[in-house]
């Protein structure tokens, strides 16, 4: 690794907290004026974030911060795969990898709501993986290649080749971000039928890692959708934010659905769209 | 020397078989299967080394025609008592179709080899070529093997004993252990296609052995049925000798997978083709045929780890992947690619709904031969590179696996998933090995994924294909996680308790972990040295490359303009390392801190396990927790049917195909 490239790692891994942190300030702040409340200051998330790290640290057992970290590294790892440009399909299963290690967390302690949190993550990833996966597929055949590089030398944005797998992509950011209507493995508020689901049982300092690590997930799926308009792309970071500012509206606007719904509704629409768009790709 | 250690191969197992009957001391035993172990060990290591010094990555055994003629006649003679006994094994069961399958063998057979009715029989020259795919079977047959029967020394003497067994049958059953190991390293060397057929029939045999080695009438009933399919797959191979010395005019295996090159793929050749495929189909329990694996897994687990996911079921792959230059890019090529990537998706799905372990693990393995042979059909040199990358990472990992389970069984009482609750609390130290055996088949930097990704981006040029391959892998991590995470699910103990395991099996499970290990960090070196010489030394006209550099790997088109690739497998090693290493040093949670997880309601009790909770109207009720298993969708008895009916139609679509080629 290259030092040029060891100073763009270390620039994203401190930025990407930072941009995150913020988007989930505005999120919340939107939010609040769409239900008519003044909303907490932009800042707010950094104040829970270190508040969280200040707490006594307390357990169920003591593996919990080993999923913790593996769910972090992971995270970290695929972005710093992102901004280098490495390959597309294994930045995806390194992507999984990282839910894989909060699902072995919440599973790891013998708690009834964190294990059914835990077991419709299991669904949830059953059911965006393929999308996932098809999507990098689309992008071989728009561009050849499975390397990110290539997306930014091809002349053409890949929006206008894969509308359709852009759309299926948005649909499994939803469930990627676990906003409403597919809240399901853990809510933003602890008093529903699953608690807080998979993160129950996670307190402090872990909290504030799950929570760190979200805020990388958020920029990472962020700059994925940026990849579909990769030249120029100032453009490409826009239609990142107005796909996110969708997000937040349908949050506000939808009631939680039920999982078999999801799995059901994701691998019909979700993936045949994907397909269809990746049928006419290989037609061509 | 070259011959001492091909003998030593076949002959010193057999050796070993008879004087593990002969002598019924367990001491002795126990010396002879040390030292058969540590040999096998020297030979594995002495064809290494051989190859590494011959000039053109192959060893050819040429005999004198005399001694070629004698040894032909032998093995026919063998044949024959073979073809004998397996009727015999009908008739004495009242199995008829075991008893037909064996006539419906024997018929051509003998009509073949003994009259000559289909003309003359084009023998080889060389009776034995071994080149790097041959070594890397006789490596997976002659370390794992060994590792597997040394663990069965202590299972066997634990399993026994819950048996109340009177008079031992371990001589018995580690004779056939040693003579399935001595067959199968003769069949991945020979380069007579009707000698493997023999050392083929003999692993069948011993399959039908083992599997009803407790004699208990399921155990019976499992082996005839693993009779009759691999017989099934015996009539295909039979008859595509046939075909295959009529229209090729030669036996030779190597000749065979290089005659895709010479456009010959019409006549005969084609059917002779797909019926060694579906030979191998049978052999590595490809659905339709997959029911017998499963019933195989009532046999005791050495033998479920051996033969049933390691070594026999690779025996078919291992032909598919040995000819499929022959077939590859053509229709028929696509043809096996769906079967295997049908078989892919589907026992992944089963998999889900499975809640014993063992069972899970027979369609996992079910699931991994299918996609070695998906990638044997999609028939690139990447694709083949990452299909025998598979079958090794692939028997390392789930020979291991099986031991594990083995351990836990002897150790729980049960192979129920459910069970395994805790069970870091009470056996550690197989625990721990077993987490890292499942990730291994999941989790970078380990092996298996890099196949898994290296077939899906071979695979792009078929799009169905690309498909399966695509919902297989999500499928898989569903059933892999959810077991995991049982077997994690732990609450705090203060002090672990230290495991007692016989030597044997600690030696065993030991060793196999460090092999997984090894495997994977050193990908890239042992896809350069082993690997990558096969694939070039296949003939085909595909010119994908994959590079090894350093410990990366990377795939390169033919403008050498790379498409995929990742820079050091270190980089997800350190990640691993990491989230284990910083919560171990950080900090130590006190006891204090330790609180019981929430319930319902109040827990019951100050237990830590929070294993009560007061529900309203002060009930104590007890908490229960239990994956989801999904019976409704993913349910065998759902599936079964219908997955075997259009697993049945591609492969009548597949007959249909080549007969019409």
């Amino acid at each position: 690794m290259s030092i040029n490239n060891l100073i763009i790692a270390v620039i994203a891994i401190i930025a990407a907290p930072i941009v995150g942190g913020l988007l989930t300030g505005i999120d919340r702040k939107i939010t609040a004026r769409m239900q008519n409340r003044f909303g907490p200051p932009l800042l707010q998330p950094f104040y829970d974030f270190f508040k969280l790290l200040g707490k006594q640290g307390i357990a169920v057992n003591q593996t919990q911060m080993v999923y913790v970290m593996g769910h972090l590294f992971f995270a970290v790892g695929a972005l710093i795969m992102l901004v280098l440009k490495q390959d597309l399909l294994m930045l995806m299963f390194i992507l999984a990898f990282s839910a894989v290690s909060l699902i072995m967390g919440a599973m790891s302690v013998r708690s009834p709501y964190s294990k059914i949190g835990a077991q419709r993550e299991i669904m949830q990833m059953m059911a965006y993986e393929p999308v996932l996966l098809l999507m990098v597929v689309g992008v071989y055949k728009a561009t050849g290649s499975f390397m990110i590089s290539e997306i930014f030398n091809h002349g053409e944005p890949l929006l206008f080749s894969l509308p359709l797998v852009f759309l299926a992509f948005l649909y499994v950011l939803t469930i990627k971000l676990r906003k409403s209507p597919f809240d399901f493995s853990t809510s933003h508020h602890g008093h529903q039928e699953l608690i807080k689901g998979l993160t129950t049982e996670f307190s402090g300092t872990q909290l504030a890692l799950i929570e760190l690590t979200h805020w990388f997930d958020l920029v990472l799926l962020l700059g994925l959708i940026t990849l579909f308009f990769a030249q120029p792309i100032w453009v490409g970071i826009l239609i990142a934010l107005a796909s996110y500012f969708c997000e937040i509206v349908i949050d506000n606007v939808s009631a939680r659905v039920t999982w078999q719904w999801m799995v059901k509704v994701t691998w019909v629409a979700g993936i045949g769209a994907a397909l269809v768009n990746i049928v006419w790709m290989y037609l061509i | 020397m070259d011959w001492y250690l091909l003998l030593a191969a076949i002959l010193l197992p057999a050796l070993s078989a008879v004087l593990c009957f002969i002598i019924r001391n367990q001491k002795l035993r126990i010396a002879i299967v040390s030292i058969s172990t540590l040999l096998l060990f020297a030979v594995a290591g002495g064809f290494i080394a051989l190859m590494v010094e011959s000039p053109d990555g192959k060893l050819v055994f040429q005999m004198e025609h005399s001694v070629l003629e004698l040894v032909s006649w032998v093995i026919k003679g063998f044949d024959l008592l073979l073809f004998c006994y397996i009727a015999y094994i009908g008739l004495k069961h009242k199995k008829a179709i075991v008893f037909i399958l064996s006539v419906l063998q024997f018929i051509p057979w003998a009509l073949f080899e003994i009259f000559g009715v289909f003309g003359k029989v084009n023998e080889p020259e060389a009776a034995f070529v071994i080149d790097y795919l041959s070594l890397i079977m006789i490596m997976l047959v002659s370390i794992i093997g060994p590792i597997i029967t040394v663990f069965a020394i202590g299972y066997m003497k634990e399993h026994e004993h819950h048996l109340h067994l009177k008079v031992s049958r371990q001589p018995r059953f580690f004779m056939i252990l040693f003579i399935f190991l001595s067959a199968m390293n003769a069949l991945v060397m020979t380069d007579n296609l009707s000698w493997m057929y023999f050392f083929w029939e003999i692993t069948t045999l011993c399959s039908f052995l083992l599997i009803s080695h407790d004699g208990t009438e399921i155990a019976v009933k499992n082996g005839l049925r693993a009779l009759w399919i691999n017989s099934i797959g015996g009539v295909a191979f039979i008859i595509a000798i046939v075909m295959m010395n009529s229209s090729l005019n030669t036996l030779s295996i190597q000749e065979i997978s290089a005659s895709g090159m010479e456009g010959a793929l019409a006549g005969t050749l084609p059917i002779a083709l797909a019926l060694l495929c579906i030979a191998g189909f049978t052999k590595s329990a490809q659905f339709p045929f997959q029911s017998w694996l499963l019933g195989a897994m009532v046999a005791p687990t050495p033998v479920s780890a051996l033969l049933h996911s390691s070594t026999m079921v690779k025996a078919g792959v291992y032909l598919v992947v040995r000819i499929s230059p022959a077939f590859a890019g053509t229709i028929l090529g696509q043809l096996v690619a769906i079967v295997g990537g049908f078989t892919f998706v589907a026992a992944s799905a089963i998999a889900i709904s499975q809640s014993n372990a063992k069972k899970v693990l027979a369609y996992s393995t079910i699931a991994n031969l299918g996609l070695i042979i998906c990638c044997a059909g999609i028939g690139t040199r990447i694709s083949l590179a990452a299909a025998i990358l598979l079958m090794i990472f692939h028997a390392v990992s789930k020979g291991l696996l099986f031991l594990c389970v083995g351990t836990i069984e002897l150790g729980i009482g049960s192979r129920d998933i459910e069970d395994m609750q805790g069970l870091f609390k009470r056996m550690p130290f197989t625990t721990v090995i077993t987490v890292i055996g499942q990730i291994s088949m999941l989790l970078p930097p380990f092996g298996v994924l890099i196949t898994k990704w290296m077939a899906i981006e071979t695979a792009v040029h078929q799009p169905l294909v690309l498909l399966f391959i695509i919902l297989g892998s999500a499928l898989t991590v569903v059933f892999w996680s959810k077991w995991i995470g049982i077997i994690l699910t732990m609450s705090y103990k203060p002090k672990f308790h230290i495991e007692k395991l016989s030597f044997s099996m600690k030696a065993a499970l030991s060793a196999l972990i460090a092999f997984v290990m090894a495997a994977s960090i050193g990908i890239a070196p042992l896809y350069n040295n082993f690997v990558k010489p096969q694939i070039l030394a296949f003939k085909m006209a595909d010119r994908e490359e994959l590079a090894g550099t350093g410990l990366g790997i990377w795939l390169h088109k033919v403008d050498a303009a790379v498409y995929g690739g990742f820079a050091s497998i270190m980089f997800f090693a350190v990640i691993l390392i990491l989230m284990v290493a910083i919560p171990i040093i950080s900090n130590r949670i006190k006891p204090s801190r330790l609180k019981p997880p929430y319930l319902c309601g109040s827990n019951a009790d100050e237990d830590l396990r929070g294993l009560e909770f007061i529900s309203p109207g002060d009930k104590v009720e007890t908490v229960v927790v239990r994956n989801y298993y999904m019976q409704s969708v993913f349910g065998e008895n759902k599936l079964t049917f219908w997955v075997n009916a259009v697993a049945g139609a591609v492969i009548i679509i597949m007959l249909g195909v080549v007969i019409g080629l």
